[in-house]
């Protein structure tokens, strides 16, 4: 076991390395630097001269490998290096940015949940028009855009009618509107795919024999069904919660808020090379992360995975 | 019937509108009210604060509230007017300044605002420093070293004449600040916190890309002598918070949720006034927005070409059709409220025919797709938009739809960053432009065209490596003499001069004078801006309800 656990450590570090030098070739071989951009912008009108030493001081004209394992060697001892936009060190953006994006993500995500299960639940249980509304639903949620969705909500419930505010909320409300703005476009195919899979496991041989046994409709539904359906919801759960991370630019622009989105959005804008290598490695790191502990866990929670030690039937 | 109805609820309306004219002039008699919080919501957030870096906006609206500086540029006459510096000398050649210092000045550190720290601001703005990355200021020319005389007496050595000095200390680039602040590395200066002046307003607190909260400085007595406010700021504290989006900053205004927003787009500017909201457009008095030719490139190398493109662009349509009458349409390269601007608009008339007229002349005729063509090659020409500009893509697509009505076409690229800024150093791949930058002195003209500074035309010896040979000697004479050029009236008509000969070269098409679009609440009072439309805190306050 201990010999598996080198292993799938050492493939992880392996992942992470290739997810640096990928990110590092790429960004390198798009055209202009952060330095160029920074300082040929029109509002400093530096000389040729004063570029040309910036670029020295900067070192942007050094020779690749010299400037990928500079980088590399800072990155390995936790030094992620300053963004040339924003003249701040890349670590004190990432902790500013990270934690409202996972407190935002994590709310709109729950929301969108238990709004997916209200879907499914009266897709099942309603009356036929019911049915019908909860069943339209998920497409229209899909097709509504998130930056309409957004200004609408701002517009009506914190310009018309005053509800909350948008502009220096406070804590409490700051989030509500964000969220719910989320938590639609999300909860659309969790519970698209949550509906279709109790649709399917209701036609299984085996609900017929639970309901043949006297089961009523909803203790069929919530001993049998949900358990045979929710796998692959969460699994669709899983990648939705990804996409939330990085992927909230829209809301946060438009509510004003900070976060990851924001940021790799003005990053990539300005070719920030030290923000953007960073975030594709934290990325890397989280992504590595999560599939090791899955591995880990899994044969704990299905024995049938587990890795048999050699020479064993 | 209709009618009685219209009156009867237009009765209200009317009165309502009486009310608040009443209301208004009670609260203009009224006398300043002190403290409270007010909220100004920016578009983009603050970058480096390094303070030679102000000219982007976001950046100069904070150092204007937390920087003084030595001297005072009046926004009204514009004449330079005792603030940091009690007074000055400038010798007859320009090449030496001396300044007094207000005594009993200091930073909001504690530390003493002397001759030193001047000294030592002026040196790192005029020299740069290597060692910190910290670049040179724009606004100083041949700068040599500091001199300090006695604890308030400074003066200042050039290499060679630098009349634009004076104006130079005014401006928001040039914003006083401590050793403490100066001895950071450059690349520490995006943090708000670090960057300590002696102005009205503190940082207190900042949320990175979000939100910047400065509180007035309880001790601060020396505002510029000339001001109407003097004192500490009658604000209690500035919320400056981003709010990227034009409709949420609008409907935040108008739902009395903020009470001033920067960047208003035109066509939002009715909507506001009509609720008695109110708009201020102050100039940025520098040069005008623009489209600017690359005559290294051999498309428009040709004067007749960029003639005929000059008259075939209707600047009063893009005014009257993009804008607002807070867009003056330009008369000249500079703006009518800068230093010595000359209005030159009978060169810049709209004449279709005139344009392909001398597109014939030039060998250039009409090709089967509409496109004009010459020895087999298409007058096909690109530009990048200038995303910091106001609607600068929408101006130019409806420039390459004037010039599609004399056959000629113009590519508009959005682009990312990266391409944008190599591609507009090749003149091969960008023969034309956007371009225009604010400043209320003369310099700026240099500032904008010389090769070694900004070099909108792209000449040898500047920046790009891509210019095959393109350099107009005569251009960049009149250019250097302006910079140093100590007789003020003979630096006037160097100003005259080169408007006439860059206009007759054809090398820009001026389109209108840029101004700098706030909007605020009808309870805002005091509200200013220095010489080239930064907002200023200092005198605002708020009236009650």
């Amino acid at each position: 076991m201990s010999r598996h656990l080198a292993q799938r450590l050492g493939q992880s570090l392996l992942v992470l390395l290739a997810a640096f030098t990928v990110a590092f070739a790429l960004l390198q071989a798009l055209p202009g630097d952060a330095v160029l951009i920074k300082f040929l912008d029109s509002t400093m009108g530096l000389t040729a001269d004063q570029i040309a030493e910036l670029r020295i001081a900067y070192g942007a004209d050094a020779p690749l490998w010299q400037q990928y394992l500079h980088t590399l060697g800072n990155f390995l001892s936790g030094e992620f290096g300053y963004s040339i936009r924003a003249g701040v060190p890349v670590a004190r953006l990432l902790a500013e940015n990270i934690p409202p994006t996972l407190l935002l993500a994590s709310l709109a995500f729950g929301v969108a949940s238990l709004l997916a299960i209200l879907l499914a639940v009266l897709s099942q249980l309603g009356f036929g028009w019911v049915r019908g509304f909860a069943r339209s639903m998920p497409p229209f949620f899909v097709a509504v855009p998130v930056f309409w969705l957004g200004i609408m909500l701002i517009q009506v419930f914190s310009f018309q009618l005053g509800l909350v505010s948008v502009i220096a909320p406070e804590p409490w409300e700051e989030l509500i509107l964000p969220v719910l703005t989320l938590a639609v476009p999300i909860s659309a195919p969790l519970a698209q795919v949550l509906i279709r899979n109790i649709d399917t496991v209701l036609n299984e041989p085996f609900v017929a024999v639970a309901r043949a046994k006297g089961a009523t409709h909803a203790w069929v539904l919530w001993r049998h069904v949900a358990r045979n359906a929710l796998p692959s919801t969460l699994t669709m759960a899983g990648v939705l919660f990804g996409e939330l991370l990085g992927g909230a630019v829209v809301t946060e622009t438009v509510f004003g808020l900070s976060g990851l989105g924001g940021l790799t959005q003005q990053a990539v804008a300005n070719q920030d090379v030290a923000v953007l290598q960073a975030i594709v490695v934290l990325s890397a790191v989280a992504f590595v992360a999560i599939s090791l502990a899955v591995d880990l866990l899994l044969p704990l929670l299905d024995p049938r995975l587990a890795v048999r030690p050699a020479g064993a039937a | 019937m209709s009618t009685t109805r219209r009156n009867l609820l237009a009765a209200p309306a009317i009165l309502s509108v009486l009310g608040a004219m009443c209301a208004r002039d009670a609260f203009a008699q009224a006398a300043p009210v002190r403290g409270g919080t007010l909220i100004y919501l920016e578009q983009q957030t603050y970058t480096n604060l390094y303070p030679p870096a102000g000219g982007f906006y976001p950046n100069g609206g904070v150092l204007n509230q937390i920087t003084d500086k030595l001297t005072y540029q009046n926004p009204q006459t514009l004449e330079i007017e005792p603030w940091i510096a009690e007074s000055w000398t400038v010798s007859a050649d320009a090449t030496e300044y001396v300044f007094r210092i207000r005594p009993g000045v200091t930073f909001s550190d504690g530390t003493p605002l002397n001759a030193e720290a001047v000294a030592r601001n002026f040196d790192t703005f005029g020299l740069g420093n290597r060692e910190l990355r910290h670049p040179v200021s724009e606004v100083i020319t041949n700068y040599l070293r500091s001199e300090v005389i006695d604890p308030l007496t400074v003066r200042f050595h050039f290499r060679a004449p630098s009349p634009g000095f004076l104006q130079g200390t005014s401006v928001i680039g040039s914003g006083l600040v401590s050793l403490r602040t100066l001895a950071l590395p450059f690349d520490q200066l995006g943090d708000a916190t670090k960057i300590i002046g002696s102005g009205p307003f503190v940082v207190a607190r900042q949320v990175l890309g979000r939100e910047l909260v400065l509180n007035a400085r309880q001790d601060y007595a020396w505002g510029p002598k000339q001001h109407p406010h003097q004192g500490r700021a009658l604000l209690d504290t500035i919320r400056i918070i981003v709010s990227g989006e034009d409709s949420v900053r609008i409907g935040a205004l108008l739902s009395g949720q903020a009470h001033v927003i920067r960047q208003i787009q035109a066509y939002d500017e009715g909507r506001v006034q009509s609720r008695g909201f109110q708009i201020f457009a102050p100039s940025t008095r520098g040069v005008n927005n623009s489209v600017v030719f690359r005559p290294d490139n051999p498309l428009v190398a040709d004067i007749r070409v960029r003639q005929a493109l000059r008259y075939a662009t209707n600047a009063q349509e893009i005014v009257d059709t993009l804008f607002s009458p807070n867009y003056p349409r330009a008369t000249s390269i500079i703006a009518s409220t800068a230093q010595g601007h000359v209005n030159l608009a009978d060169r810049l008339t709209y004449d279709p025919r005139q344009a392909v007229r001398l597109l014939e002349e030039a060998g250039w005729t009409l090709g089967p797709q509409g496109v004009r063509q010459k020895d087999g090659r298409e007058l096909v020409l690109t530009a990048y938009e200038s995303p910091p500009q106001p609607r600068n893509k929408d101006t130019l697509q409806l420039v390459a739809q004037q010039w599609a009505r004399v056959g000629v076409r113009l590519n508009v690229l959005a682009g990312d960053a990266g391409s944008r800024v190599v591609d507009s150093l090749d003149p091969a791949k960008t023969p034309v432009a956007p371009a225009m930058v604010g400043r209320a002195d003369p310099d700026v003209i240099r500032s904008q065209y010389h090769p070694l500074t900004r070099n909108a035309l792209l000449q040898t010896g500047g920046v790009s490596q891509r210019v095959q040979s393109f350099n107009d000697a005569r251009l960049n004479g009149l250019l250097d003499a302006i910079a140093s050029e100590p007789d003020r009236a003979k630096r006037l008509a160097l100003v005259g001069d080169v408007q006439r000969y860059v206009l007759d070269q054809a090398y820009v098409i001026p389109i209108f004078e840029e101004p700098q679009v706030f909007a605020a609440a009808p309870r805002l009072r005091g509200f200013g801006f220095e010489a080239v439309g930064r907002p200023s805190f200092y005198g605002a306050w708020l009236a009650a309800r």
